[in-house]
């Protein structure tokens, strides 16, 4: 198993400035906010899919394609059962089904795939330390980003003790397809004790290792990476801000990208 | 010969614990030279590591007495990380080291904490990466790196702070024996600088080219030297829990003169010396004695879901009842891969798997598991309940067994691994050799026909190594299959009655362990070396596959009475 997202090429998104990066992010995210009608936000993911393929990394997205179907899915399913609309399809119950709401479940869907994207973009051509080098540059504290920065890395460290945790269970006859609820609150110490501990001694050992190399989280260190602002970088953030300020335009002074008003 | 490091009665013990884990440890070790610190599991040697550059008593916390100084520095008075300029330190488990998401990056970190400016980085980066032998992966991210990479990467890291002095704390534990020759010759290379060296192993072969040599037992320094006064002392190096040099073994064994520390030197005399006569070339050989067929694979390949090629390349192989294997070759050589297909772990891609020739897909788990035990790598990675005997119970518990079986089950698993008596211990407080014993307790329990063990003797010293493989070899005489992955060759050799040799997901060699190990050549194409033992036994044309069995055999006794 392997989940670390970073894909290493060369392209024009790899080079930009981490800062850049994670403030373009936020941008999109914003973008995504002004509109729920399912027709702009498949523009604004097709936009997403655009970059991933300019920065040759579709490949790292089809890691994910299950979580993103996933979040696609259940939001397209359940929230038309929260949200009221005029065009009445189906009604059962007090439960009543709108082509509206149904609309609104996928605009949330293909916003919720967007954000992911978005997300996972940044990681796919970010590494860590840039990300952490970004953070601080940006103003946030040393302490906070290296603590995001190290949970971003010992995510698939982690990921890889409990595959191999729950490959030692089952060997012992664990079952994991069992229905039962009972049992399977039964399996969860066997799985949760070892994977506990194991991050324990992993993060202790590390902590270690760390200050050996002289590393202390107050005090100045120098990095071997240091990302430039180019002028791609302002042409990058200036056309995403024009983006922003015309789709809040849209929105606001147009109402175009509404299907149900006063809802982001 | 000004010191380096200077020991001056150092004693500590660890908070909550009540044995010390040093006692009135004092001696110095020059500017330069390479000290070799040896001794059993829990001898206080990672301590002793620590407490130079701090570690202990800044970190692991405890009552500190006495005092280590390094370059004038007095470390536990100085936080670590200023000590990190003077001592550099590569820790036992290196892959908890490794934090970056490239090589470049990883040899950075040290260097970037130093405020280093760019260009002597890149400098540095360059040179000590060529010294240990990665330069051409430079941008690889560390986590797909082989053990030993990652070991190197680990060493040339700490190398590129250039610190006066480097410790090294065990760093061929748990690695391939490629892996390892490389880590020794790394080392050969770093003693002719002007940094002082100290590096601890478990094994005395690692310790010949060491000026110096400290013999740790029970946290006290039982004995300093140099390789020459040490390791030919072979009953001392044995109560120190460590495996005696087999040439010095062997000549004090036959009563020849001399005491020569490697293979080269002991051919060498022998030759000379005509201590023994040359032997035609017809050992005997004893062939196999099959049972019946328990595991079968036939044709059978295997590709990971993200890899590009098979792991595992039209395997056909049969394992008999009372079978005990060694399966032998290089991290990535499939050896895992492999046995994970025996107990339904892994489903092949093509081909079959068969256990008593019924297909593995067939099986229930719970079947499955009553049939083949798999014992993982790290105990650390099955424990969990809070007692010994709650842990061992939790297999023929899971699997339905009646109170009377599983209490009957438990207790003669508990036996057979010499955990009796630690029923109501707390699995998580025992050393890694008792817990590496509640791990295969805990498989035991079930009794399985046949138990798969991956590298059982990892991280153990020589008498925990010794007493696990004498247990596996009493379970396989009352009738268990055992199938040990290995990359301890004198296990191999001394334990198994057949070896399975893999290469690049083939079977390169399979028979009987003393025809696999005469065939030099062969292992030598799968990057293997036999141990010292067996290489001189080869050179004398021997039958022979133990010291006892070589010395009997030299005198023209019979080896099977």
């Amino acid at each position: 198993m392997n989940l670390t997202f970073y894909n290493d090429e060369a392209t024009w998104l790899h080079r930009l400035d981490p800062r850049t990066k994670l403030c373009s992010v936020l941008l999109i995210f914003v973008i995504c906010l002004c509109f729920n009608h399912p027709l702009f936000m498949a523009v604004i993911l097709t936009g997403v899919l655009f970059i991933f393929t300019t920065a040759k990394s579709i490949k790292v997205l089809w890691k994910i394609r299950f979580l993103l179907v996933l979040l696609f899915v259940f939001s397209v399913v359940l929230w038309p059962f929260f949200i009221k609309g005029k065009t009445i399809l189906f009604q059962w119950h007090g439960l009543e089904i709108s082509s509206e709401s149904l609309l609104y479940g996928f605009a949330m869907g293909l916003r919720l795939m967007t954000f992911v994207s978005t997300g996972l973009l940044l990681l796919a051509t970010t590494k860590n330390e840039e990300i952490t080098n970004g953070l601080i540059r940006l103003g946030i504290p040393y302490p906070v980003a290296f603590a995001l920065a190290t949970a971003i890395r010992l995510a698939p460290t982690f990921a890889d003790a409990g595959a191999t945790i729950v490959q030692a269970q089952v060997s012992r006859g664990l079952d994991l397809d069992s229905k039962n609820i009972f049992s399977r609150f039964k399996r969860f110490a066997p799985l949760a004790i070892p994977i506990f501990i194991s991050a324990m001694r992993y993060t202790n050992f590390l902590a270690m290792a760390l200050e050996s190399k002289g590393f202390r989280p107050d005090a100045p260190r120098t990095s071997y990476y240091e990302p430039q602002i180019t002028g791609r970088d302002g042409l990058v953030l200036g056309s995403l801000t024009i983006i922003l300020a015309a789709c809040l335009y849209l929105r606001l002074s147009l109402h175009w990208g509404i299907i149900i008003s006063g809802r982001l | 010969m000004t010191s380096s490091i200077v020991f001056d009665h150092l004693s500590f013990s660890y908070q909550n614990t009540i044995a010390p884990a040093l006692q009135d440890v004092s001696g110095e070790m020059t500017r330069g030279s390479f000290t070799m610190v040896m001794g059993h599991s829990g001898a206080g040697k990672s301590t002793l590591c620590c407490a130079i550059n701090g570690l202990v008593p800044r970190f692991l916390r405890g009552d500190y007495a006495g005092r280590v100084m390094a370059e004038g520095l007095e470390a536990g008075k100085i936080s670590v990380p200023d000590m990190a300029r003077t001592v550099g330190i590569v820790l036992q488990d290196f892959e908890a080291q490794l934090f970056s998401t490239n090589v470049e990056l990883e040899m950075a970190f040290g260097l970037e904490n130093q405020c280093l400016p760019r260009a002597i980085m890149e400098e540095r980066i360059n040179a000590y990466l060529r010294v240990v032998g990665l330069e051409e992966l430079l941008r690889r991210d560390t986590a797909t790196l082989s053990g030993g990479q990652k070991q190197r990467l680990a060493i040339g890291s700490v190398l590129a702070m250039e610190t006066p002095v480097l410790v090294m704390d065990e760093p061929t534990t748990d690695i391939d024996p490629e892996g390892r020759y490389h880590i020794l010759s790394l080392i050969r290379r770093l003693k002719t600088g002007e940094r002082t060296l100290v590096v601890t192993d478990l094994d005395a072969e690692a310790a010949v080219q060491a000026d110096q040599i400290w013999l740790l037992k029970e946290g006290r320094l039982s004995a300093k030297g140099t390789p020459a006064e040490i390791l030919t002392d072979a009953s001392l190096i044995e109560s120190c829990g460590i495996r005696p040099l087999a040439t010095v073994a062997l000549f004090q064994g036959m009563s020849w003169p001399g005491q020569p520390l490697t293979v080269e030197a002991a051919a060498a005399d022998i030759e000379n010396r005509r201590l023994c006569p040359r032997r035609p070339e017809s050992r005997v050989i004893s062939a196999l004695t099959p049972g019946k067929v328990i595991l079968e694979t036939r044709n059978l390949s295997y590709r990971y879901p993200t890899g590009a090629v098979n792991a595992l390349n039209d395997i056909d192989l049969t394992i008999h009842e009372g079978d005990f294997v060694a399966m032998l070759g290089q991290n990535g050589s499939g050896k895992t891969t492999l046995a994970k297909h025996f107990n339904g772990l892994l489903k092949s891609t093509t081909g079959d798997m068969l256990v008593r020739g019924r297909p593995v897909n067939n099986y229930r788990r719970h079947e499955l598991a009553k049939e083949v035990g798999y014992v993982f790598q790290n105990p650390d990675h099955q424990i969990f309940a809070p007692t010994v005997r709650e842990e061992v119970a939790f297999g023929p518990r899971i699997l339905g067994m009646d109170r009377k079986t599983q209490e009957g089950n438990i207790a003669e698993a508990l036996d057979a691994t010499g955990l009796s008596g630690f029923e109501d211990k707390n699995p998580f407080l025992l050393n890694r050799g008792e817990r590496q014993r509640v791990a295969v307790a805990s498989i035991l329990a079930v009794k399985p026909a046949v138990i798969i063990l991956d590298e059982p003797t990892t991280g153990l010293d020589y008498v925990h190594q010794r007493d696990t493989m004498e247990m596996l070899k009493r379970l396989n005489r009352i009738g268990h299959t055992i199938i040990v992955i290995t990359h301890a060759m004198w296990i191999a050799e001394a334990y198994a009655r057949r070896s399975i040799l893999m290469k690049e997901g083939r079977i390169l060699l399979d028979g009987p362990t003393s025809a696999v190990f005469s065939d030099e050549a062969m292992l030598a194409k799968a990057a293997l070396a036999p141990s010292d033992l067996i290489r001189l036994r080869n050179r004398l044309g021997l039958a022979a596959m133990t010291l006892d069995d070589m010395i009997k055999e030299l005198r023209g006794e019979n080896i099977l009475a």
